[in-house]
């Protein structure tokens, strides 16, 4: 009986690998002392700094068997959480530290910054977005020629459409709308809206009102997975006000691709629309940009160092306009580099966003009326400078610096502005 | 068999059986709030303590009072609530491959596992009287009690099964009952606040305790938490929380893209030499 039982537990202890000491140290230092503090508290720290949220949720979970007064224990179990996706545990978490008497001031307002994000995304329809308004100086709105261009067809170029400088009233707005099915899938419905206006102090052609809309169910391909893969066809409409005009419209529809690939998200889609341009007095042959134009995109995003991320856009476009010369392919790409920060003892946070961007511009045939025997070939560059500095809660004052030239084999199509604006800008 | 030998086989029976014992441990209590009990396979139940081994096969018993946090080797934990009882099955780990497996059986009461190497690879499993719960890259709370397992997705997903059908629970927030082994899991769906916020209370030390070790006063946290570096409202740092940076100026750009191209075609009016206006050709 008493071999039978030897064998038994030897059969046993064949299935248990690895003793402690093959465990990395600091672990095996939790493992093996737990009672000595400094082991959990760096284990913890590092493990939430080398991403492995599991491990730091572990720790810190241990540090809070050992003291749950502590808000800072709390606090970070949240942030972690959060990280998670878990934003049930992470909430519980954020207001059990707001409980706690021992919070500091600073902690309290990340805190509860945290609890408003998650109330949001806890929400089955949830809203996010801003709007701005303010004032904007251009060198060149209308972006065009210098005066005395001269058209290669022999003509006057129309003055009324060169560069001079001029003052804007403008509004902008963006509203994102997710509707949360509460299916363990995840799947949901999301809905953009963009909006612009700009009301210039003389120049008054180049009065301009914008709005898109993209609407579209996002299914996920893979739930409970961390690639967040999914996919989102959806409808798009757009419409335009030029000199205070209708100018243009357009309906279509598109797909894009969201997966998570590391730190960094990806976001490549494609879009078909048909344009229908209307012709005005100032525009008179707006007509010929009509027909349909085809997007394909790259969205980019991720993480540099913490507070500064990279955001990109790259794409292609072809337009088969109405009026053949006006037909052309456009290749295009920008970046964005957001920098949140902190001045002094401020906690708020200030967001310094450099932007650079290109595009090139080919088209189909030359246009008689402009250049007969030159095909037109453009390059636009753009760089510019936003800072949004906070003022009161959810209230920014939005600055941004922006200068474009577009180089072209077309005297009449190079241009340059310089365009600097500002205003007070609510994020919700 | 003569007496002598029989008592020699035993004795080298005794201290063989002891070796694998030492060998088994497979985690560590690494806080305790009495009154908790543990009792080793084929040892009597003693008080658990802070450090203590936690080896195969053993049984973990709370009381009104107790609770206990156990650390695996493979860098998972067990937050158990008082009045909890639970039996380590089964638990295999190399650390080298990262491969093995984990049992573990919950009687009654509540507890919350935290994933670790083996249940991102899937060889993690809880079970109960109503179900078998699988765990692949998880975290999750359990609980049994006379009414029946309730199983809460905090992180990753759970395969549940029982005698009457499965059910799988990947979102985080959503969450499982099952009264017994012979009726289907119920559909996945929200976890109530207060049903989550309980468990959460319950899985941890109270206020007047300290899990064994005292003197904590103060803990780092990362600098995702606090500090400029970890600012939130926009995008931060891989080891930081995101939310999404969205740029306020993709209306204006578009406006003046529109403005670029209409002023372009406007050029086409062309007054021509001599009196007269040409228009573009179609």
């Amino acid at each position: 009986m008493a071999l039978l039982a030897v064998s038994s537990l030897s059969a046993s202890a064949q299935t248990i690998y690895g003793p402690a000491s093959d465990l990395d140290p600091l672990f095996r230092g939790v493992l093996t002392r737990p009672s000595n503090l400094a082991n959990p508290q760096q284990y913890a720290v590092d493990a939430a700094q080398a991403g492995d949220i599991e491990s730091a949720i572990s720790t810190y979970d241990q540090l809070l068997f050992y003291n749950p007064n502590l808000s800072r224990t709390r606090f970070e179990l949240g942030v972690l959480y959060y990280r998670l996706g878990s934003y049930e545990m992470a909430r519980d978490y954020f207001k059990s530290a707001l409980e706690k008497r021992d919070i500091a001031p600073d902690l309290q307002q990340r805190a509860e910054e945290y609890l408003a994000i998650i109330d949001k995304k806890l929400l089955p329809d949830q809203f996010t977005g801003f709007a701005q308004t303010g004032l904007e100086y251009q060198t060149n709105p209308g972006a065009g020629p210098g005066p005395q261009t001269a058209l290669a067809s022999g003509g006057k170029f129309d003055t009324r459409f060169s560069s001079k400088g001029d003052w804007n009233w403008f509004g902008a707005f963006g509203v994102n709308y997710v509707h949360d099915f509460e299916t363990q899938r995840g799947d949901t419905f999301e809905a953009s809206v963009i909006g612009y206006d700009a009301q210039q102090f003389t120049l008054h052609q180049f009065d301009v009102g914008l709005m898109e809309v993209r609407a579209g169910p996002r299914f996920m391909i893979f739930p409970g997975s961390t690639s967040g893969l999914s996919v989102k066809p959806y409808a798009i409409g757009t419409g335009a006000l030029l000199a205070d005009a209708p100018y243009s419209a357009g309906g279509g529809g598109g797909l894009t691709v969201h997966a998570n690939v590391g730190s960094i998200a990806l976001d490549p889609y494609v879009e078909f629309a048909q344009q229908s341009y209307r012709n005005s007095s100032f525009y008179p042959f707006a007509s010929g940009l009509s027909g349909p134009l085809s997007t394909y995109g790259l969205l980019a995003s991720g993480p540099i160092s913490p507070g500064l991320s990279w955001v990109s856009r790259v794409t292609y476009a072809h337009d088969n306009a109405s009026f053949g010369p006006d037909s052309y392919n456009s290749y295009a790409a920008d970046i964005w580099l957001p920098w949140n920060f902190t001045v002094g003892t401020d906690s708020r946070t200030w967001t310094l966003t450099p932007t650079a961007g290109v595009s090139r511009w080919l088209y189909d045939a030359p246009d008689p009326s402009i250049a007969a025997l030159t095909t037109p070939r453009s390059t636009e560059w753009r760089v510019g400078l936003g800072l949004d500095v906070p003022i009161w809660r959810q209230v920014v004052l939005g600055m941004l610096v922006q200068y474009r030239a577009d180089q072209s084999n077309i005297p009449a199509f190079t241009m340059h502005d310089l365009a600097v604006s500002a205003g007070p800008t609510i994020k919700f | 068999m003569r007496p002598w030998t029989k008592i020699t086989v035993l004795i080298a029976g005794a201290i063989l059986a002891a070796i694998p014992a030492v060998a088994q441990q497979v985690g560590t209590a690494t806080a305790v709030n009495p009154l908790s009990e543990s009792t080793p396979p084929g040892a009597t139940t003693v008080a658990l303590t802070v450090g203590a081994r936690i080896v195969h096969k053993e049984r973990i018993h709370t009381t009104p009072s107790g609770s206990v946090q156990l650390l695996f080797l493979d860098k998972s934990t067990l937050s158990i609530a008082p009045n909890t009882s639970i039996l380590i099955d089964e638990f295999v780990y190399d650390p080298n491959s990262g491969k093995g497996h984990m049992l573990a059986t919950l009687t009654e009461g509540t507890l919350r596992y935290v994933g670790g190497k083996l249940s991102h690879e899937g060889e993690a499993e809880i079970a109960t009287p109503a179900a078998a719960i699988g765990i692949r890259g998880a975290t999750g709370t359990f609980h049994n009690d006379k009414h029946g397992t309730q199983v809460i997705d905090l992180f990753g997903t759970f395969t549940i099964h029982n005698g009457a059908g499965a059910v799988v629970l990947m979102r985080p927030g959503f969450y499982v009952t099952i009264r017994d082994w012979n009726t289907p899991p119920s559909e996945p769906g929200p976890v109530p606040e207060a049903l989550n916020t309980h468990y959460m209370n319950t899985t941890t030390s109270t206020s007047a305790q300290n899990g064994g070790v005292g003197g904590l006063k103060h803990v780092a946290i990362d600098d995702c938490g606090i500090g400029p570096a970890g600012a939130i409202g926009g995008v931060q740092g891989k080891t930081c929380p995101e939310t999404t940076w969205v740029p306020t100026d993709t209306a204006e750009s578009n406006a003046f893209q529109t403005i670029i191209t209409a002023t372009q075609r406007a050029t086409a009016i062309i007054d021509l030499p001599g009196g007269g206006r040409r228009t573009r050709g179609r």
